[in-house]
Formats: C-alpha cells, sequence, structure tokens
C-alpha cells in the first residue's frame, strides 16, 4: 500500500524473529535436564542466527529499500561439551558415575528470554507508531 | 468459529456499475478507475487478514500476523472511505452551485 507498510512489515518480520528466539530459549529451558535426546545424546543447547532480509516494496525493487526486515537464518546447536555431574544412581551415569547433562545454562536463558520479550515489546511499539501515523496523515483529509 | 468479510466490491457493485458508465462513457475516467483500485485493494486486505485470522484460530498462525493484517486493512478501508466522502463531498458542492 505505502512506504509506512514497508515499515510495518519489517517490524512483523522482527516480531517472528523474536519469537522464534523465544521458542528456542523456552525449549532449551525445558530440556536443561534432558539426558537422553533422538539420538541417544544429552540434549544440545540451540541458538537462533538472525539475518537482515530487505522486505518486499517498490523501493526494494528499485534498490532504495528504507526498510530491511529480520529472517531467521539458521537454528544452531552449541557445540561446547556436556557438563558432567556426578550421580552414580542415574540411569544414564557412565562406569565413573558421571552423567553428561545438557550444555544449557538456565540463568543465560532466562536472560536470552528477557531479551527477546523486550525486544518484541519494542517491535510491537513500533507496529502502533506507524499505525497511528498512517491515522494522522488520514486525518488531513478531513 | 469463522470471521466473514463481505467482500467490498461485491458490497458497492450496484453502486459501480452506476458510476462507471456516466463517467466520459467507455473508458473510465481517472478517479472512476482509482476507485476501483482502491476497492480492489481492500477487498484483498481484507482477504488477507480474512486468512490470517483464520490461520490463527487454526493455530498456524501468529497473533500478531493477523492483528497486522487486519490493521491493515481497516487502514486501507479507512483510506477508500476518506476518498469516497471527499469525491461525494465535491459532488455536492457542484449540484448546489448556483445557476
Amino acid at each position: 500500500m505505502s512506504t509506512l507498510d514497508a515499515a510495518m512489515s519489517a517490524s512483523a518480520s522482527a516480531l517472528r524473529a523474536e519469537r522464534t528466539r523465544i521458542e528456542v530459549a523456552v525449549s532449551n529451558m525445558a530440556n536443561a535436564e534432558s539426558t537422553r535426546g533422538a539420538n541417544g545424546q544429552p540434549y544440545r543447547r540451540r541458538d537462533v542466527v538472525l539475518a537482515s532480509e530487505p522486505v518486499d516494496s517498490f523501493d526494494s525493487i528499485l534498490g532504495q529499500a528504507g526498510a530491511v526486515g529480520v529472517k531467521v537464518s539458521a537454528i544452531v546447536e552449541d557445540p561446547s561439551p556436556f557438563k558432567r555431574r556426578y550421580d552414580p544412581a542415574h540411569p544414564d551415569a557412565d562406569a565413573g558415575g558421571f552423567v553428561a547433562v545438557p550444555n544449557v545454562d538456565v540463568p543465560e536463558q532466562m536472560v536470552d528470554m528477557m531479551s527477546a520479550s523486550r525486544a518484541y515489546q519494542a517491535n510491537l511499539s513500533a507496529i502502533g507508531l506507524i499505525r497511528d501515523m498512517i491515522h494522522r496523515a488520514m486525518e488531513l483529509g478531513k | 468459529m469463522a470471521v466473514q468479510f463481505d467482500s467490498a466490491p461485491a458490497l458497492l457493485a450496484p453502486q459501480g456499475a452506476a458510476v462507471t458508465p456516466s463517467a466520459s462513457g467507455g473508458a473510465a475516467s481517472g478517479f472512476a478507475a482509482a476507485l476501483a483500485h482502491m476497492l480492489q485493494s481492500v477487498d484483498t486486505s481484507a482477504g488477507a487478514a480474512n486468512s490470517a485470522v483464520a490461520d490463527m484460530v487454526e493455530g498456524t498462525g501468529d497473533v500478531h500476523d493477523a492483528m497486522i493484517a487486519l490493521q491493515r486493512a481497516e487502514s486501507t478501508l479507512q483510506l477508500t472511505l476518506a476518498m469516497r466522502n471527499k469525491l461525494m463531498q465535491a459532488y455536492q458542492d457542484i449540484m448546489r452551485m448556483p445557476v
């Protein structure tokens, strides 16, 4: 519709990206104690990789896009080693009595979630602002 | 729950049909064409809002996507209404002109 619409699309793509960040942080937290995954290994912490992407608009076709959105380019696993905890009674304990637990740091995930949630709110505010601008502009006709 | 929007051009078809012939015979005038285009975009955005809400209700879509699509539909409709109001006002101003 308009160039403000492209700005709104950029914010909307950011909302999707932040939602994915929250989803991944939540699954990391949920699996902080999962010692068995689909491959028999403990759960590995996952991370979201975000990449910028121009939104579809007339300006972007002309190569003059002001609004650049964001997309989730990949969800990668953290290759860092598993934490080892001494718990001989655990069914997944090795011969030495150590259990490999996921390389998830719960406080770190909390901080990630807070940052994603704040970023989501910031983008919601941006959309509200764009909507107000469109409505104010239409009031010119009254 | 099914949210249904009536197709805007279908609602306005009788008026549109009445406007077009009066506008310079065969080819639609610039303003009539612009209004028809606006109505088309209202219909498109309403359709997009409709499917976004349906997706959200089914659980495949995001809440924000549905709300943004609804917001877009509303903005497009209001812009079209503003244009229509301006046209009607101009028409009435001309009709009230003393001859």
